[in-house]
C-alpha cells in the first residue's frame, strides 16, 4: 500500500528519538556500481615504468533489516577490481633538483572483497551493536571487530555515541622474492571514538566527535624502493558536523570539518560542504565541495636518497608530502515510492600550492581522479 | 579541568537550544538532514580518501585496512 509523504515523514519523525541508531522500520536493499579513474602522470615526470595510474570498478551491496521487535541486521559486501600502475620511488633530477618518478609497470591487477555484518540491539533510550568484517585481496587480508553503544539524553535531544574497534591485518606482497620485498608482515589497529549529537532547534543539529587510533606492526609501503616508517603510529581526530534546513529554498546544508594529527608529524584540515536541494517530493540535487590540506611527515623526502641507511625512517610516498586538494561533486537522487535511484560524479584535483603548507618541491605523483557512481535502493 | 570543559560544553549546548518534541521533528527526519545522508556513499568516500591521503578517521572507530595504493 502506498504511503503518503506526510505519513512517511510523521512515522519517521516519531521513530526518531534523536539521532541515535533507531531500529529500521523496514527492510532495504541497496546496490551501487562505481568507476574510479586516476589521470595519467605527465610522461616528462616519469623516469622509469608506466605513466598510467589506477582504474577501479567498485560494486557495493547492502542489506538492512529489522529482526523481531528490538534487533536489526546490516550486511555489506564490497567488491573492487583494480588495475594500473603505482609509484615505486622518486629520483632527484640532476639539473633542477625536482623529483622524477620510478613507476611500476602497468600490469598490476588485483581484486578485493570485503564482507561485514552488524547486529544491533535497541533499548528504550539506547542501542548497542557488534560488527565483524573481513577484507581479502592478493597481498592483504584484514580482520576487524567493532562494538558501539548509543545513549539518548535530555528528552531525546542529544545522543552520546561510543565505539571501539580492533583490526588485525596480514601483508603478503606479490613478487616478494623477485624484488627483495618483505614476505609476510602484520599490522594491528586499535581505535576508539566518541561523538555527541545535539538537536539545536526544529531545523538544525550539530555533532562533535573525537577519535584516537593506535597502529603498530609493519606500517611501511612494501612496494616502495626505499620506505622505512616507524612501527607505531598514534592518530587523533577532532570533527564537527552541522546540518541546517532552509525553508525558503527547501534545502539542507551540510558543513563538516575534521582536524587530524599523528605522531608521524602529519597535520591536516578537511572541510566539506554540501547543499541538499529538494525539488518536490521526488527529486534532490546535491552539489558539494571538499577542501583538504596536509603537512608532510617528519621523515618525508621529496626524492629517495641511497645514502641514507634503510634502518633510518624515510619515505618519498606522495601521500606523506605537503599538499592540498579540492573535490567538486554533484549528485542527483530520485525517489519513486519504494525505490530510490541516484547518480553522482566527483572530480578530485591536488597540488602542492593548494595546501596551507606549500612544499619546496611538489610531488609529481599527486592525484587527479574522476569518480562516477550509480545506485539503486528498494525498501519493503 | 575535564569537569570544567564538560560544564562549558553542556552550557554551550543547552543555552542556545529549544526543546523539540518528537512530533516537531519532521524536518530533522528528512533524508537530507541526516548526519550521513547516504551511508554507502560515505563508506566508499572514506575508503578512497583514507587510502589516497595521509589522514583517516572521524566520528566512528577505524575499520580494517586495505593494501590500496
Amino acid at each position: 500500500m502506498k504511503k503518503s509523504p506526510l505519513a512517511v515523514l510523521t512515522s519517521a519523525a516519531l521513530a526518531l528519538p534523536a539521532f541515535a541508531a533507531t531500529q529500521p522500520s523496514e527492510t532495504s536493499i541497496s546496490v551501487k556500481a562505481s568507476h574510479y579513474k586516476e589521470e595519467d602522470i605527465a610522461a616528462s615526470d616519469v623516469l622509469l615504468g608506466s605513466n598510467e595510474r589506477y582504474d577501479i570498478d567498485v560494486y557495493q551491496f547492502q542489506l538492512t533489516t529489522p529482526v523481531g521487535a528490538d534487533w536489526s541486521l546490516d550486511v555489506n559486501v564490497n567488491r573492487e577490481i583494480m588495475s594500473g600502475a603505482s609509484p615505486w620511488g622518486t629520483i632527484s633530477d640532476f639539473a633542477t633538483g625536482e623529483p622524477t618518478l620510478i613507476m611500476s609497470g602497468a600490469t598490476i591487477s588485483d581484486q578485493r572483497t570485503e564482507v561485514s555484518a552488524t547486529v544491533s540491539r535497541y533499548f528504550t533510550d539506547s542501542s548497542a551493536s557488534v560488527t565483524l568484517s573481513h577484507s581479502d585481496e592478493d597481498d592483504y587480508e584484514a580482520k576487524a571487530i567493532a562494538i558501539g553503544g548509543e545513549w539518548n539524553f535530555m528528552d531525546d535531544m542529544a545522543t552520546l555515541a561510543v565505539g571501539a574497534s580492533y583490526s588485525s591485518d596480514d601483508i603478503t606482497p606479490t613478487d616478494a622474492l623477485m624484488f627483495g620485498r618483505v614476505t609476510d608482515e602484520e599490522k594491528r589497529s586499535r581505535s576508539f571514538s566518541v561523538s555527541w549529537t545535539h538537536i539545536l532547534d526544529r531545523t538544525s543539529l550539530v555533532q562533535l566527535g573525537a577519535s584516537i587510533t593506535d597502529r603498530d606492526g609493519y606500517l611501511s609501503d612494501p612496494y616502495k624502493i626505499r620506505d622505512t616508517r616507524p612501527d607505531n603510529r598514534l592518530e587523533k581526530t577532532f570533527s564537527a558536523k552541522y546540518r541546517k534546513y532552509f525553508g525558503g529554498p527547501g534545502a539542507a546544508m551540510h558543513l563538516d570539518y575534521r582536524y587530524f594529527r599523528d605522531d608521524f608529524g602529519i597535520r591536516s584540515h578537511t572541510l566539506d560542504f554540501a547543499w541538499h536541494q529538494q525539488f518536490g517530493d521526488r527529486f534532490r540535487v546535491i552539489p558539494g565541495i571538499r577542501y583538504y590540506s596536509q603537512e608532510e611527515a617528519d621523515f618525508y623526502l621529496p626524492a629517495d636518497s641511497f645514502l641514507i641507511p634503510l634502518d633510518q625512517y624515510q619515505s618519498s610516498d606522495f601521500r606523506l608530502s605537503s599538499y592540498g586538494a579540492w573535490a567538486f561533486s554533484i549528485k542527483g537522487v530520485v525517489n519513486l515510492d519504494d525505490w530510490t535511484l541516484d547518480l553522482s560524479y566527483e572530480r578530485y584535483i591536488s597540488a602542492g600550492d593548494y595546501g596551507l603548507d606549500e612544499p619546496e618541491f611538489e610531488h609529481p605523483a599527486l592525484l587527479e581522479f574522476d569518480f562516477v557512481t550509480l545506485g539503486v535502493s528498494y525498501r519493503f | 579541568m575535564k569537569k570544567i570543559i564538560l560544564m562549558v560544553l553542556t552550557l554551550a549546548f543547552t543555552a542556545g537550544c529549544e526543546t523539540v518534541k518528537p512530533w516537531e521533528r519532521d524536518i530533522l527526519a528528512q533524508p537530507g538532514m541526516q548526519i550521513e545522508a547516504d551511508p554507502l556513499d560515505a563508506q566508499l568516500a572514506s575508503q578512497v580518501y583514507d587510502s589516497k591521503e595521509a589522514s583517516s578517521g572521524g566520528n566512528s572507530p577505524a575499520g580494517g585496512g586495505c593494501g590500496c595504493n
